[in-house]
């Protein structure tokens, strides 16, 4: 069994990423999306924890807490959203919402 | 420290002088409608304001006067400011007053003569409705004249020059809406005349200014006369209209123009004829301007311009200048002289025989300055002035008195007290009754019994001007005479008849005003003038007694002869006195050398005894003899006519065509002249082609550009409306990007990490 090292951690954050990143731009369910920006947020913080053990660093650590207060605060509020624009256009659908367009 | 430096007053005096009465005069002087005259009390404060100003401007005359002897006679340069400045050209003309003997001695009688003659001029103009006018002008005369004299340029003194003419039209057509019976404005074409027979000698002085300024290069008298005795004994050639001339012929030409100049100013022949038609103003105008001051310009610019004279007079008698212009200048004042005084025996009016006696007696001046006798010239106008103001301001007092007789008799008081009011009326009547004429000696007579103090002033002023030993007039008259018997004789010949001429219409102007039966009512109850009129009259009639004084021979010789051997010594005499401005040339081996002056004139019995007899002669033969008991009604025939041979000659002289010739061709010809300029020159260039073309078409091309090219297509166009297009093109351009798709929002965002991304790493790496 080979070992596990810090290459394996930032595959797999880079695999993730990749994939959430795929997932904002190829959806258009609003709640995919959402949870596609979640993928890449925990990507980031893969990355961040492998790399601050794998350097003996706390600092790494203690930035993905705040990553994860930052990711919560903007569900709570994206959420909150996506409710509120079902109530009045009945979708979710993103391209449907594009009252802004030039 | 310039010891003239107070000099600017003299012309500050008159200025506030004009200023007063021309934006206050009209506040004390109140025309008022009902009572036709003014009101009286206002008035004394417009005359005497006028008359102060005058008398301050006579005191700084005076204290320059003493400057002068305090500073040894040396000419002093007062610059008031720079006038005219062309450095390219070199050209500088200063607005500077020359102090010296010359200038000091015409201020003085200016504005001595002057004063008085404001003070008489209030009592002569009461009532007058112009009266503040009147002040107002003669304040500009006088400031005018003054510029004249006290000029350190031709072009300043140009300046007075013009001046003095203006004043001069101002004034004779003073009561310019008088009309006579045929409703001719006859004052307003009188100095209409001035006005324009004077152009042709003013042309003339232009002219020669021109002509001084290209070959000098200057105008100040200073620098003209220096340069002008260089130029002249380096034999400097000059190339003028493609003629190559020496300085000397430049020369005759310019004194010639100024000979025309001063014929103009001056009243000679052939240019007299406006003056004794100035004689419209009123009489003191007469006096002041049209016989003791401005018409002696003419003698001044020769006497000024004396350096260039002689310098003529040498080359001439080199012969290598056909022009002699010193002989031209001698010969026209003797003619003038000569014919002047034949015609004044056949006037009737009072102001006229004085006005051609004014013009011959300026012909006498003309003729001394022509023969180089610039002393005496000067002497001549000095006296002249003090007589022939005297006799001018007591033909006004005669006349203001016989005009008092006429309105006594016949016409009921009121008219007396509505003067002006009575004018129209006094034309209605004109046609009605006889004319009467208070100018008009014919119905004079006996004067001297209602008027004694004129009688006796007039009497002073007539004897002074005859010539008659030892009034004032005989000192300068012979002085003349002396010089003409030493250098030409032909002149001295016209200038003793001239004298002749002189006593004998004299003699009988005193016969037909003073003496006799009064041939009028009018005469009979003639008043004398009050006492501001009179004293003026006395005063003038001591400076005509003792006038003589300021150059008498004998007292000239032994004074020169003290100040030789005293250098420092006082020496007033005009003769020494003027020496220091006069120059006098002689050609000598070495060139030109400058002579002391011509020698002091001693009295030369002969002739002096000779012009004595001629002058009492000729006014015994006047009073006693031709008009000895006649005319004794107004309507009789002038008793010199019936004098055999002389008598028609003298009346063929009288209407010598002189007169008609300028009024019947020059006059006509210079307004067709004018009304051909003001058509083709005037209409046709200036406003057709100037006003339509130039002008018109520039500023309305202009006007074009700048709305249709600079305003529509530069602002509105390009700046304007190019900033909005450009903005709405743009916005067209980029509201392409916002397509309302998220994940198009998203793509760029990605994109943008990654090329920022991929920026640092590149940079990093």
């Amino acid at each position: 069994m080979p070992e596990v090292t810090i290459n394996w951690y930032l595959a797999l954050s880079a695999v993730l990423f990749t994939i959430g990143a795929l997932g904002v731009l190829g959806r258009r369910n609003a709640l995919i999306i959402f949870m596609s920006i979640e993928l890449m947020l925990n990507a980031a913080n893969l990355a961040f924890v492998a790399l601050a053990r794998h350097l003996g660093d706390l600092n790494g650590q203690i930035f993905v807490f705040f990553v994860m207060t930052v990711a919560a605060a903007e569900v709570a509020v994206g959420l909150a959203l996506i409710v509120a624009i079902f109530r009045t256009k009945a979708s979710i659908n993103i391209d449907e919402i594009n009252i802004l367009k030039g | 420290m310039n010891v003239y430096g107070f000099a600017p007053l003299l012309l500050i005096f008159p200025a506030i002088g004009v200023l007063f009465n021309a934006l206050l005069g009209h506040r004390f002087v109140r025309p008022d409608p009902e009572a036709a005259h003014n009101d009286a009390a206002g008035e004394k404060w417009s005359g005497w304001v006028a008359s102060v100003m005058a008398l301050a401007s006579f005191t700084v005359a005076v204290g320059l006067f003493f400057a002068l002897i305090g500073n040894d006679f040396h000419m002093g340069t007062v610059p008031l400011f720079d006038w005219i400045r062309i450095p390219s050209a070199d050209f500088n003309v200063p607005w500077a007053m020359q102090v010296d003997t010359l200038s000091v001695t015409m201020m003085l009688v200016v504005a001595g003569v002057g004063s008085v003659i404001h003070i008489y001029a209030i009592g002569y103009m009461h009532g007058d409705k112009g009266f503040a006018r009147f002040f107002a002008y003669m304040n500009l005369f006088l400031f005018f004249m003054l510029i004249l004299v006290s000029a350190n340029n031709y072009l300043m003194l140009f300046v007075g020059w013009e001046g003095v003419g203006l004043c001069s039209y101002l004034l004779i057509g003073f009561w310019f809406d008088e009309v006579d019976e045929e409703g001719k404005a006859v004052n307003a074409n009188a100095a209409r005349k001035a006005f324009v027979v004077n152009r042709i000698g003013d042309f003339a002085v232009i002219v020669a200014m021109i002509l001084l300024f290209w070959t000098l290069g200057s105008l100040e008298f200073e620098s003209v006369f220096s340069s002008a005795v260089e130029l002249f004994e380096e034999g400097q050639r000059f190339t003028i209209l493609g003629q190559s001339v020496t300085i000397g012929g430049v020369l005759a030409v310019v004194t010639t123009l100024f000979l025309i100049g001063a014929a103009g100013k001056s009243a000679q022949i052939p240019l007299y004829v406006w003056l004794p038609d100035a004689m419209a103003g009123p009489t003191p105008v007469s006096a002041l301007i049209h016989a003791a001051t401005m018409v002696t310009s003419g003698i001044y610019l020769i006497a000024r311009s004396n350096v260039l004279y002689e310098i003529v007079r040498v080359v001439a008698e080199e012969g290598s200048v056909w022009l002699a212009s010193p002989t031209l200048v001698a010969y026209v004042g003797a003619a003038t002289a000569l014919l002047a005084g034949i015609i004044a025996f056949t006037r009737f009016d009072i102001k006229k025989v004085l006005a051609y006696s004014t013009v011959s007696q300026l012909g006498f001046m003309i003729a001394a300055v022509g023969m180089g006798a610039y002393v005496a010239g000067m002497f001549h106008l000095v006296t002249h002035a003090f007589f022939k103001a005297l006799l001018f301001l007591s033909a006004g007092s005669v006349i203001h008195g016989v005009e008092h007789g006429h309105h006594h008799l016949g016409h009921d008081d009121r008219e007396e007290e509505a003067h002006e009011e009575a004018h129209e009326e006094a034309h209605e009547e004109a046609h009605g009754e006889e004319a009467f004429d208070p100018q008009d000696m014919r119905v004079m007579g006996g004067l001297r019994r209602r008027m004694p103090t004129t009688y006796w002033v007039y009497l002073i002023g007539a004897l002074a001007l005859s010539g008659i030993f030892p009034l004032a007039g005989f000192w300068s008259k012979d002085e003349i005479l002396a010089h003409a018997n030493q250098h030409n004789v032909g002149v001295y010949i016209l200038l003793t008849l001239a004298a002749i001429c002189t006593a004998f219409y004299m003699g009988r102007q005193i016969k037909l005003v003073f003496f006799g039966e009064p041939r009028h009512e009018a005469a009979e109850h003639a008043v004398e003038s009050p006492p501001i009129m009179t004293t003026p009259l006395i005063i003038l009639a001591a400076l005509a007694v003792v006038g003589g004084a300021l150059n008498l021979p004998f007292l000239t010789a032994g004074m020169a002869e003290a100040a030789h051997n005293h250098p420092e010594g006082i020496f007033l005499a005009l003769e020494g006195w003027l020496e220091h401005s006069l120059a006098a040339f002689e050609l000598s081996e070495e060139g030109i050398v400058n002579l002391p002056l011509i020698e002091p004139p001693a009295l030369k019995p002969l002739v002096a005894g000779l012009s004595l007899l001629f002058a009492v002669g000729s006014f015994v033969l006047a009073f006693y003899v031709v008009y000895g008991r006649r005319p004794e009604t107004a309507e009789e025939r002038d008793p010199m006519r019936d004098v055999p041979v002389i008598g028609p000659a003298i009346w063929a002289f009288a209407v010598l065509p002189l007169n008609t010739l300028f009024m019947d061709y020059v006059v006509p010809a210079f307004n067709r002249a004018a009304d051909w300029l003001a058509h083709a020159v005037d209409w046709t260039f200036w406003h057709d082609f100037v006003h339509d073309n130039v002008i018109r078409d520039v500023f309305v091309g202009f006007a074009n550009f700048t709305s249709d090219v600079l305003d529509k297509k530069g602002l509105d166009g390009a700046l304007v409306e190019g900033t909005a297009y450009l903005t709405r093109y743009l916005a067209e351009g980029i509201r392409l990007t916002q397509t309302g798709y998220v994940r198009n929002y998203a793509l760029g965002l990605f994109l943008g990490v990654v090329a920022l991304l991929a920026y640092f790493l590149l940079m990093a790496g």
